[in-house]
């Protein structure tokens, strides 16, 4: 028993969440790029004074691996006695954040009064995704690059605000590489908001408890995430399991290996993505803290998704890759469309734990697109952002969720929206039937979107994935369908590959048809009532009926 | 003059029978009957005629709030409904916004939709952003035909009809609607245009397609009851509570059922504004905490502010987990803190909530079946509960039982004694309570110590003092008729009808006030037309803006007057203030744009016996006289020990506690430091101030009175508390 009762204990845990949820409200109530308002494509999270994550806002996992780092990062260029209240520390290296520039971190020192300073008591910091930093594309996302110089802004570890405000002269050096400074700069002030708010709550809490009760307090929180980490671990058969999938390619034609180890022993457990390719000459590069961030997030599902995600619960899971592999390459590997590897990371943990935790196992998902339109309208520049998601693979007790979000955890944003910011038209938004992978319980299905150039002109840049590879189904499920994307140009459909760039005129179709997701267990172990509900819903064909599900004859199959 | 009002909630039904002659009030409350809800209303005035005789035959108005529409929602029971979207665009129900309500847990689902896909039905046609026709609606025999066979083959009872950018321009939805009606008469059919004419495709359709779905049993439920008065001779007029706090006609409802979503909660809000308006409070914080959750609302310069979206149907009260709505509600903050809530000890944290024992099997000590500790078992185990009082005495509570679960779920776990593992709890889900109640407060910009409290629920007036003093409000009524309360805060209501709709214009286009003068006067037909008489009606305009580029709106009352350079200059300025109250700052520089605009009529004078701001005298099933009163000294009617940790040195006794490990006896001698012989008031019978500690009861609920804090009865039978400052930090 630490030297803190467990009701002070309690009401203090709730209250450092808090902070990290506010942080994330107030973001997303201020910010102007259209990933972080609609899209939730932000995080935050809360350190104390020893660099070491108290809690953090259920927001995007992805930013979170990065964030322990970030702090490190920060105090390696600014010691703590030069951190001053307001200050604002902004970076987006990839190395050092979460593995490509949109993701620009703001980090604060808290003190225990926000306006007077006196003790450092920790830090806030919050991740938001730009709308663009410069670079070949619109977006700052693009996968057909040999190097990280063409991919935008790198921003290494600067002061963008301090007590007064933001620092004009630095911003000056920063908007003047964008391609619409004025949201960048809106998000920016957000950022700095957000930490704001931070500062205050916390020195609040400095006020309310002490600095001994509160540093007493974290420390147990952590103490004891990390006990239960360790406890759920130790309960698995202790081994190394494997499993291995592939992406598409990068830029070029080849696949990408991904294999991960994932060894338990004791209370500890490694995933080690040695024996996965080297680096590519592409933008698709996982560095290692995105690797971290993701592979620890599939840990966490397997084991215990309300746990709080802090330093103590990440303590006891180890996350290692070979320099100049894939999932940890060096500078100057290009990165910015990693956000494709996310779901095949987390698919291949998850294919390895499945192994010993049968009952947490599901199909692969569709995969997800993130295409990013950009060019100029009447003058102006726009970057048209979106975000598709198919849905998940069959899980060990019910079908796969339809359009849903895959291992991260963000919005879709409205059509509406779109077409009232943006010249372009969607044409269709809808699911395909027959994409879904067959099984005891079924995939979910693919979306099929297609989005019309108004403009005279644009690019468009990808980074999806599942055109070559099909989702694969778990326990004996089928695969999910590939996906497929298409410019219609007139009477012309160009194929284009899966993290390609084209070039787009008025009255050209993008068309984006994501994978299907895999199924869970043997078709013919599917229930009669499902297989009716699906084909009378439209997600089956009569078809599929008869020849996956080997239903010849009902009275409800009318076709 | 006679009004009646009668709450229908899910479990119990309460009525309140106002006398303006007299300005007396009599409250009854009976189980509902979800299965034929009008039965329980019928008791429920039936119970009050027995207590004050009286005719409906005399009543001039019965106002009514109900939950019938949400319970269709959350049982699932609605009608079968038709949905008609754009081409291409059959998935947007389903779709949703895809985001996971827990980021963590990849084994969820989404809610079930209102409709199956079966049921969607595609038409040919677009319309763009700006409202142009890019794509005529396909109209041909064969085409109406189809769907028609389509919707039947499905036994489909009701139609919603959600078209791509439907808010900028209606005319296909209207088109569908009139070519549908020619085929089948019988179908009522929801437009998203009418519905929720707001843009983002999805919430609106799920308005729509909510608004369509809860039709048929909002109209059966109208009906009955109608028919029900009728024949027992009622002759008035009937309103019934909508989700932002004002009143309806039965016709309104029945067309726009969503409307009436939130009712009871609403009128619960107003009763803080009743209150508000009697003791002078222009400001007031709601709390209003029942069985399985808290809800927390606020009232603004005498007005309840409202919210333009929320969710129902959600999973353990989380964001996304839900059903989104589109409509104007009372703004509340909902957590899982009710009585029922369940408090478990991970990790050697005590946790409260969300997940609740409800009414069935409920709290360990109601003995029926409960196995789990829940807030009212804790608030036992403290000494706050008076146990022959509980629920009007009419319920015993097992005490023993409610120690024994604490200890074995919290106390030996925690190595704590069973005292400050309830205490715990009941800390616990303060902290969770005062999270809501600076979102609703500080958050959003309102210093709570211009605030008054009131609290109600059968839970709130226990937990109220403790949560006003951490958040620095200074004052805590606790209004007479608390238990029946959003009955009680219907009669502040007023007939009430708005319009709005989405129109994203820049303010600083002075070219623009051609197009907002247009808007305006579409709106105000609009709204005009669903009043009788518009002689009296006050109008009041809102607009929802931000700046240029953002994606969330802020809500501002914006001047009657010409729309003009004045009228532009003094919208910007309001939202500036407005932003910087809810923001800490404002960007003076950056341009605005108005991306909904808003219009509503109230009619103040409609309601006969409505009364004028003049005090209310109290009366009730056990009146108190209260110019009977005398002046001498209250006297307690029992004493109880009761655990008050304020007395002590909160910190040092529990860490003593923690010390002694887990072999601490339940009542061991460190429990004692905090207990005391706490004194136990009969509410009706509070004749002077006390002051706390002390334990207040009646039938509805028990009041706790902390130490520091001061407590008498109005003239009006409320109880108003004074809150000591900083007591306890």
């Amino acid at each position: 028993m630490s030297g803190i009762d467990p009701v002070t204990l309690s009401v203090l845990w709730n209250s450092l969440i808090a902070v990290a949820d506010d942080m994330g409200v107030t973001l997303r109530r201020t910010a102007y790029s259209a990933a972080v308002r609609e899209g939730d494509d932000f995080s935050t999270g809360l350190f104390d004074a020893n660099g070491r994550l108290i809690a953090q806002g259920n927001f995007s996992p992805g930013h979170l691996g990065a964030m322990p780092y970030v702090v490190e990062h920060v105090l390696s260029h600014y010691p703590r006695d030069t951190l001053a209240p307001g200050d604002c520390i902004l970076l987006n290296d990839s190395a050092m954040g979460s593995g490509h520039y949109p993701d620009c971190f703001v980090t604060s020192p808290l003190f225990a009064s926000a306006e007077n300073g006196g003790e450092l008591i920790g830090f806030a910091v919050n991740c938001a995704h730009h709308v663009d930093m410069g670079g070949a594309v619109p977006g700052s996302q693009i996968v057909d690059v040999k190097e990280a110089f063409q991919e935008g802004l790198r921003i290494l570890p600067i002061r963008i605000a301090d007590r007064d405000g933001l620092r004009e002269d630095v911003l000056r050096l920063i908007l003047g590489n964008v391609r619409l400074p004025s949201i960048v700069r809106g998000d920016l002030l957000a950022q700095r908001n957000t930490n704001v708010v931070a500062a205050e709550r916390m020195a609040r809490l400095v006020a309310k408890y002490g600095q001994s009760v509160l540093n007493a307090g974290i420390d147990a929180l952590l103490a004891r995430s990390e006990q239960r980490m360790r406890s759920l671990i130790a309960a698995l058969p202790d081994g190394t399991y494997e499993y291995e999938d592939k992406l598409d390619d990068g830029a070029g034609n080849e696949p990408i290996r991904f294999f991960a180890a994932v060894t338990i022993a004791n209370d500890e457990i490694t995933i080690d993505w040695s024996g996965s390719d080297d680096q590519v000459a592409a933008g698709i590069n996982s560095y290692i803290n995105y690797t971290r961030a993701y592979s620890a997030f599939a840990v966490k599902v397997f084991t215990d998704p309300l746990l709080p995600q802090n330093w103590g619960a990440n303590r006891p899971v180890r996350v290692v890759a070979r320099e100049g592999s894939f999932f940890n390459p060096t500078y100057p590997a290009p990165s910015s469309g990693r956000a494709a590897t996310q779901i095949r990371l987390f698919e291949v943990v998850c294919g390895a734990l499945s192994q010993v935790v049968p009952e947490r196992a599901m199909g692969s998902f569709s995969h997800w697109s993130n295409p990013i339109v950009g060019g100029t309208n009447d003058g102006k520049p726009f970057i048209f952002y979106d975000l598709l998601y198919g849905g998940y693979g069959g899980r060990a007790t019910k079908d796969g969720a339809e359009s849903l979000c895959p291992v991260f955890n963000a919005t879709n944003i409205p059509v509406e929206v779109h077409e009232a910011q943006n010249p372009i038209r969607v044409r269709r938004m809808e699911l395909v039937a027959d994409t879904g992978g067959a099984g005891r319980f079924r995939g979910g299905s693919a979306l099929l979107k297609e989005i019309e150039l108004l403009a005279d002109e644009a690019t468009v840049s990808l980074s999806g994935d599942r055109h070559r590879f099909s989702p694969p189904g778990a326990a004996g499920g089928a695969n999910g369908t590939a996906a497929r994307t298409t410019l219609v140009r007139g009477d012309d459909e160009i194929t284009l590959g899966s993290k390609s760039i084209a070039e787009m005129k008025k009255g050209d179709v993008l068309q984006l048809r994501l994978s299907g997701a895999g199924g869970y267990g043997p078709p013919g172990e599917r229930d009669q009532e499902a297989v009716r509900r699906d084909y009378e819903d439209g997600y089956i064909s009569a078809r599929t009926v008869r020849e996956v599900y080997g239903i010849e004859e009902a009275e409800w199959l009318t076709d | 003059m006679l009004r009646l009002g009668i709450d229908t909630g899910g479990t119990f039904t309460d009525c309140v029978l106002h006398d303006s002659a007299t300005d007396e009030r009599w409250f009854g409350k009976t189980l509902s009957t979800p299965a034929a809800p009008q039965q329980a209303v019928m008791a429920g005035i039936q119970t009050l005629q027995r207590v004050r005789p009286f005719e409906l035959a005399d009543v001039d108005s019965i106002l009514l709030a109900t939950t019938a529409a949400t319970n269709a929602i959350l049982e699932r029971n609605g009608a079968r409904v038709g949905l008609v979207t754009t081409l291409g665009f059959r998935d947007v129900v389903i779709l949703g916004r895809a985001k996971r309500y827990d980021t963590y847990d990849l084994h969820l689902d989404k809610p079930d939709p209102l409709v199956p896909r079966r049921c969607i039905v595609e038409v040919d046609e677009r319309v763009a952003a700006d409202g142009s026709v890019l794509r005529p609606l396909d109209l041909a025999p064969a085409s109406i035909a189809a769907l028609v066979e389509r919707f039947d083959a499905e036994s489909v009872e009701t139609v919603a009809v959600c078209l791509l950018h439907a808010y900028a321009n209606p005319v296909h939805e209207q088109a569908i609607a009139n070519a549908l009606k020619a085929h089948r008469p019988s179908w009522e059919v929801s437009l998203s245009s009418d519905v929720s004419p707001k843009y983002r495709e999805y919430e609106r359709t799920s308005t729509t397609l909510a608004n369509a779905y809860v039709m048929p049993v909002v109209q059966r439920f109208l009906s009955s009851l109608q028919a029900a008065f009728a024949a027992s001779g009622f002759v008035g007029e009937m309103h019934v509570m909508q989700s932002n706090g004002g009143l309806l006609s039965p016709e309104l409802a029945s067309a726009y059922p969503v409307n009436i979503v939130e009712s009871g909660p609403a009128a619960g809000v107003l009763l803080g504004g009743l209150i508000g308006r009697r003791e002078c409070l222009p400001h007031v914080l709601t709390f209003d905490m029942g069985g399985t959750t808290a809800k927390v609302g606020a009232i603004e310069n005498g007005e309840p502010t409202v919210t333009s979206t929320f969710e129902v149907d959600g999973m353990n009260l989380r964001q996304w987990s839900g059903l989104p709505l589109n409509i104007s509600a009372v703004e509340l903050i909902e957590i899982g803190a009710g009585g029922g809530s369940i408090a478990t000890a991970p990790m050697g944290i005590i946790r409260v909530g969300p997940a609740s024992a409800g009414a069935v099997p409920g709290p360990v000590c109601y003995g029926r079946g409960g196995e789990q500790v829940t807030i009212t078992d804790a608030n036992l185990v403290l000494g706050y509960l008076v146990a022959d009082r509980f629920a009007g005495g009419q319920m015993a509570l097992d005490e023993a039982g409610a120690m024994t679960a604490v200890r074995t779920q919290l106390a030996e776990p925690l190595g704590i004694s069973v005292r400050a593992a309830a205490w715990g709890v009941h800390a616990v889900a303060n902290a969770n309570m005062e999270r809501a109640m600076r979102s609703m407060s500080i958050e959003r910009g309102r210093d709570p110590r211009d605030y008054a409290m009131v609290a109600f629920g059968g839970a709130g007036p226990l937990h109220a003092c403790r949560l006003a003093r951490t958040l620095g409000v200074r004052q805590v009524i606790v209004p007479y008729g608390a238990g029946v309360g959003s009955a009680v805060g219907m009669l502040e209501a007023e007939p009430r009808f708005e319009a709005s709709l989405t129109h994203i214009l820049a303010l600083d286009d002075q070219s623009t006030c051609a197009g907002m003068e247009a808007i305006y006067r579409s709106l105000e037909e609009r709204v005009l037309a669903t009043f009788e008489s518009t002689a009296d009606l006050i109008t009041r305009r809102h607009v929802y803006a931000r700046y240029a580029g953002q994606g969330y709106e802020l809500r501002v009352e914006v001047p009657r007057g010409p729309i003009d350079q004045d009228f532009v200059t003094a919208t910007k300025s309001q939202f500036h203030a407005a932003y910087a109250a809810a923001y800490g700052y404002a960007d003076e520089s950056a341009s605005i744009e108005v991306t909904e605009w808003q219009l509503s009529a109230i009619s103040p004078n409609a309601l006969p016996g409505r009364s004028e701001g003049q005090p209310l005298v109290p009366s009730g099933s056990d009146p108190v006289k209260l110019d009977s009163r005398t002046h001498a000294a209250a006297t307690p009617v029992a004493v109880q020990k009761a655990y008050f940790p304020e007395l002590v040195d909160a910190v040092a006794a529990l860490d003593s506690g923690a010390e002694h490990g887990e072999n601490t006896p339940p009542d061991g001698k460190v429990d004692e430091r905090g207990l005391i012989d706490c004194p136990v008031f009969e509410r009706h019978a509070l004749v002077s101030r006390i002051s706390g500690p002390a334990i207040i009861a009646d039938d509805e609920a028990t009041v706790l009175i902390p130490p520091g804090d001061d407590a008498e009865l109005n003239a009006d039978g409320d109880l108003v508390i004074t809150i000591a400052q900083e007591y306890d930090e």
